[in-house]
Formats: C-alpha cells, sequence, structure tokens
C-alpha cells in the first residue's frame, strides 16, 4: 500500500512538472497568435480606403479594443501619480490620452503603407508578460529593416492582451510615462498639469 | 593652427563638460528625472539645440534624402560607420570581446580599400559597436549626471568622456592622411549629423512636434538606446529570460 501511494505522489508530480510548462506554452503561442493577428489586422487597415478621418479613427478604436490593454496602458504610463489622482482626474486622463493617441495613429496610419511584420521570437518574460519580437520590413528598401517586439500580458485567468510596443529596444510606454511623469514632478506633483498637458495635446491635433 | 582645429571637437565637448561641472544642481525633489540635477541648464540647451535643428539639420537633412539617391545615402552611412570601426575594435578588446574586436579589424581593413563607403565583405555578422563610453561602464564607472552638449544632443558624463576619447580613434585622425584626409575627417562630424537626421527624420521630428514635453522625451530614449547598448555587455553573463528594468517596471504593475 504504502509503496503504491508513492508510485502515485511520483505520478501525480510528474503530470504537475510536465503540465506547468505546458501551460506557460500555451500561454506564449496565445501571445504570438495574438500579435500575428493584430499585424494582419493593421496591415489590412492600412490597406483600405476611408472616405475620412472619422472611419480610420473607428478602425484604430476597434483595434486598441481587440487587441491591447488599454486601462493598464493608461494606468501605467501615468506611473505612480496614477493612485493619488480622483476618479474624475483618471476619467479625463483616460479620455485625452486615448484622444491623443488615436489622434497620432491617424496622422501616421499611411506611413505604415506596405510594411511587412514577421514574427521571429516569442519568450515568456517571467510568469507574467511574453516578447513577441519580430521585423518590420519595408519591401522597397526605402527604410531599413527594424526591430519590433510586442510586450504581451499573459497573466493567469486574464485573456491576452498587447501592452507596449518596443522599437530597437526603446519602449513606447516607458517614454510616455517618463515623459507623464516629468511634467507632474515639474509642477508640484499636480496630476491636472497632466492633464492640461494631454488637453492642449488633443486640441492640436 | 591646423592641429587646434583638429582637436576643436574635443574641446569644445570638455569645454561643455566644464561649463555644466559650474552650473548649480537642482535639489532631487526639484528635478523631473533624478538623474538629471543640472535639468534646468540642459533644457536651455535643448532649446538652443532644437532651435539649430529647425533651422539647419532638419531642412538640410530633408533636402539630402530627398535629393540623394539611396545608394549615396548607404554609402555615407557606410562611411561613418566605417570610421567608427578602429574604436570598436579598441573598446572590444579593452572589454575581452575578442571575436567582436576581430570581427571589427577585418571589416576595417576590408572596407578600407573604399574608405569605408562600400561594404565588401558580404558577411551577414557586422560588429556591435563598442564606444570608450561602454568600456568604462564595464569597468563599472558610474554613469554620472545627463548633460545636453551643444549641437550634439544629451549624454551621460560617462558616454560624453568616451566620446571625447573616441575621438582620438578616428583612423584619419592617426593615419598621416595629408590635407585631403583632413578635410574629410572634419567633415565626418556634421556629415554625420547629417546622415543620421535623415536615416532617422521620422523619429526625431516625432519626438520635436508630437510630444508633450521633447525634453523630457528625448532624455526617456537617450536613456533607454543607451541601456540598450550597455546590456549587450553583460549579455553572456545573464540567463536568456532574465528580466531586464523595463520588465521588473512591467511585472510589478501588470502582475497587480
Amino acid at each position: 500500500m504504502m509503496r503504491f501511494t508513492s508510485l502515485l505522489s511520483v505520478f501525480l508530480l510528474s503530470l504537475c512538472l510536465l503540465a506547468f510548462p505546458a501551460k506557460a506554452n500555451d500561454r506564449l503561442e496565445e501571445a504570438t497568435a495574438l500579435v500575428a493577428e493584430m499585424a494582419q489586422g493593421v496591415k489590412q487597415a492600412v490597406e483600405a480606403d476611408y472616405e475620412n478621418d472619422e472611419a480610420k479613427v473607428k478602425v484604430i478604436d476597434m483595434l486598441i479594443e481587440s487587441y491591447f490593454d488599454f486601462d493598464g496602458i493608461t494606468r501605467f504610463s501615468a506611473g505612480r501619480y496614477w493612485r493619488a489622482a480622483s476618479e474624475a482626474e483618471k476619467a479625463e486622463y483616460a479620455m485625452l490620452f486615448r484622444t491623443v493617441l488615436t489622434g497620432l495613429a491617424v496622422r501616421q496610419f499611411d506611413q505604415l503603407k506596405g510594411l511587412n511584420y514577421t514574427i521571429t521570437d516569442t519568450s515568456a518574460k517571467g510568469e507574467k508578460l511574453a516578447l513577441v519580437t519580430g521585423i518590420m520590413s519595408d519591401p522597397t528598401g526605402a527604410n531599413a529593416d527594424a526591430v519590433v517586439s510586442w510586450r504581451v500580458g499573459t497573466l493567469k485567468g486574464k485573456p491576452v492582451r498587447i501592452i507596449d510596443v518596443e522599437i530597437e529596444n526603446i519602449s513606447m510606454l516607458v517614454t510616455q510615462q517618463q515623459e507623464n511623469t516629468a511634467i507632474i514632478r515639474k509642477n508640484g506633483g499636480q496630476f491636472s498639469s497632466l492633464i492640461d498637458a494631454m488637453r492642449k495635446a488633443a486640441n492640436e491635433l | 593652427m591646423k592641429r587646434f582645429l583638429s582637436s576643436f571637437s574635443s574641446l569644445f565637448m570638455l569645454s561643455a563638460m566644464l561649463f555644466l561641472g559650474a552650473c548649480s544642481s537642482l535639489p532631487v525633489d526639484e528635478r523631473s528625472d533624478a538623474r538629471d540635477p543640472f535639468e534646468e541648464t540642459n533644457r536651455q540647451i535643448f532649446a538652443f539645440n532644437m532651435a539649430a535643428d529647425s533651422y539647419v539639420l532638419e531642412p538640410v537633412a530633408d533636402g539630402y534624402r530627398t535629393v540623394a539617391p539611396n545608394s549615396v545615402q548607404k554609402a555615407v552611412a557606410n562611411h561613418i560607420e566605417w570610421a567608427g570601426l578602429p574604436s570598436t575594435a579598441v573598446n572590444s578588446t579593452l572589454q575581452g570581446k575578442f571575436e567582436n574586436a576581430a570581427l571589427a579589424v577585418l571589416h576595417f581593413a576590408i572596407n578600407g580599400l573604399t574608405l569605408g563607403l562600400a561594404d565588401l565583405t558580404e558577411d551577414d555578422e557586422t560588429p556591435l559597436r563598442e564606444d570608450f563610453g561602454q568600456t568604462l561602464a564595464a569597468a563599472n564607472v558610474p554613469e554620472g549626471a545627463y548633460i545636453e552638449v551643444p549641437l550634439l544632443g544629451g549624454h551621460t558624463a560617462r558616454s560624453l568622456t568616451g566620446r571625447v576619447v573616441d575621438i582620438f580613434l578616428n583612423p584619419l585622425s592617426v593615419l598621416e592622411a595629408g590635407q585631403a584626409g583632413e578635410s574629410l575627417r572634419q567633415a565626418q562630424l556634421p556629415v554625420g549629423a547629417v546622415s543620421f537626421r535623415a536615416q532617422n527624420f521620422d523619429a526625431v521630428n516625432e519626438v520635436k512636434y508630437n510630444s508633450l514635453d521633447p525634453y523630457a522625451r528625448a532624455r526617456s530614449v537617450y536613456y533607454q538606446q543607451r541601456r540598450g547598448l550597455l546590456e549587450d555587455r553583460v549579455a553572456g553573463q545573464i540567463s536568456e529570460d532574465a528580466l531586464d528594468a523595463n520588465d521588473d517596471a512591467f511585472d510589478s504593475f501588470f502582475g497587480e
């Protein structure tokens, strides 16, 4: 009986050890598939014809909802000052941040035309994140190849979603956070100063 | 006189360092980034640099990328890269990266037949850039304060010191290349600036025109780009799935 229990324990332990990497690999595969699907979606979106910028905004909104953790991105972009902000400030910042990012994306939409993205590697970054790396290339040769990596949240129990893009080692979200934090710190730690700056940027779009 | 002119750029950077050393530093709680004690002076120099960019560099780079054929742009970029290979070879050796040093020497010798304008090596493996700032980092020299240098942009004190040293490793500084060589060497800095600006035209304009705070954004980009170069020096010592500074920040934030 004792021997049977020991054997059973070993068998169950082996199952657990085998199951964990399998789960982790599943999440990496999900992250890779998400980025591949997003890249395909963006390629189709930039190649399509639009009557006006509003139509582009709709498509960009759809891409954001489908592939990005925009709430997480918004919170991260405000750094440690997010927690000290009031609910009204958080809501206003979130709305302005999205408006500005969408506006900039509309402006740069055409620059992505004709570019290809090929995934070359996916690696786990701890248990909660994955980095999907690939090469952005221009078949015309006018632009040099660029390494573009997507940081994807793979937290257990939550859908995989993109939280950041890194171009040649430069994280867009970290850059945004450091810029935002600099504005708040230069203004005595007032979160409202960031909202003012974001509102000005939204008005200038 | 000629020697004075040839040393102008290094003296210029040295004087900038001394000038900033004399500036009063801001208390930590008044800085927008703890690594930037001379922020007020740096922002003024950044404004000057942006004005210089608007009046000179941006229009020249725009014209250059419009008029010069891709092959010419590529040749100029190749030459600038080639001129940095002796520095890469020396600094790779100092850091114990002998394979990279050998690769740099090989590329320098072969492509030297065309002064680096053409890449004759047909080699997929290109040497990784190594500068004296990276060598100082490998020797655990602290990176020091962030310093905005007129016309050259942001640097840490360590990388700026490295840049001064690297100037003396320029092949045309060492070789007796005559008047033509001297002129070519003196043209490298402005031509390199135009070439770099043209290659990164949209990215630089993105920082310049679409940022809430262009200075803070440029500083952030500089630190991340520099960190990427420095991480290479420890690549052989860390496991492949090790977390870098960004990963730590994301991990603690998105894992909540």
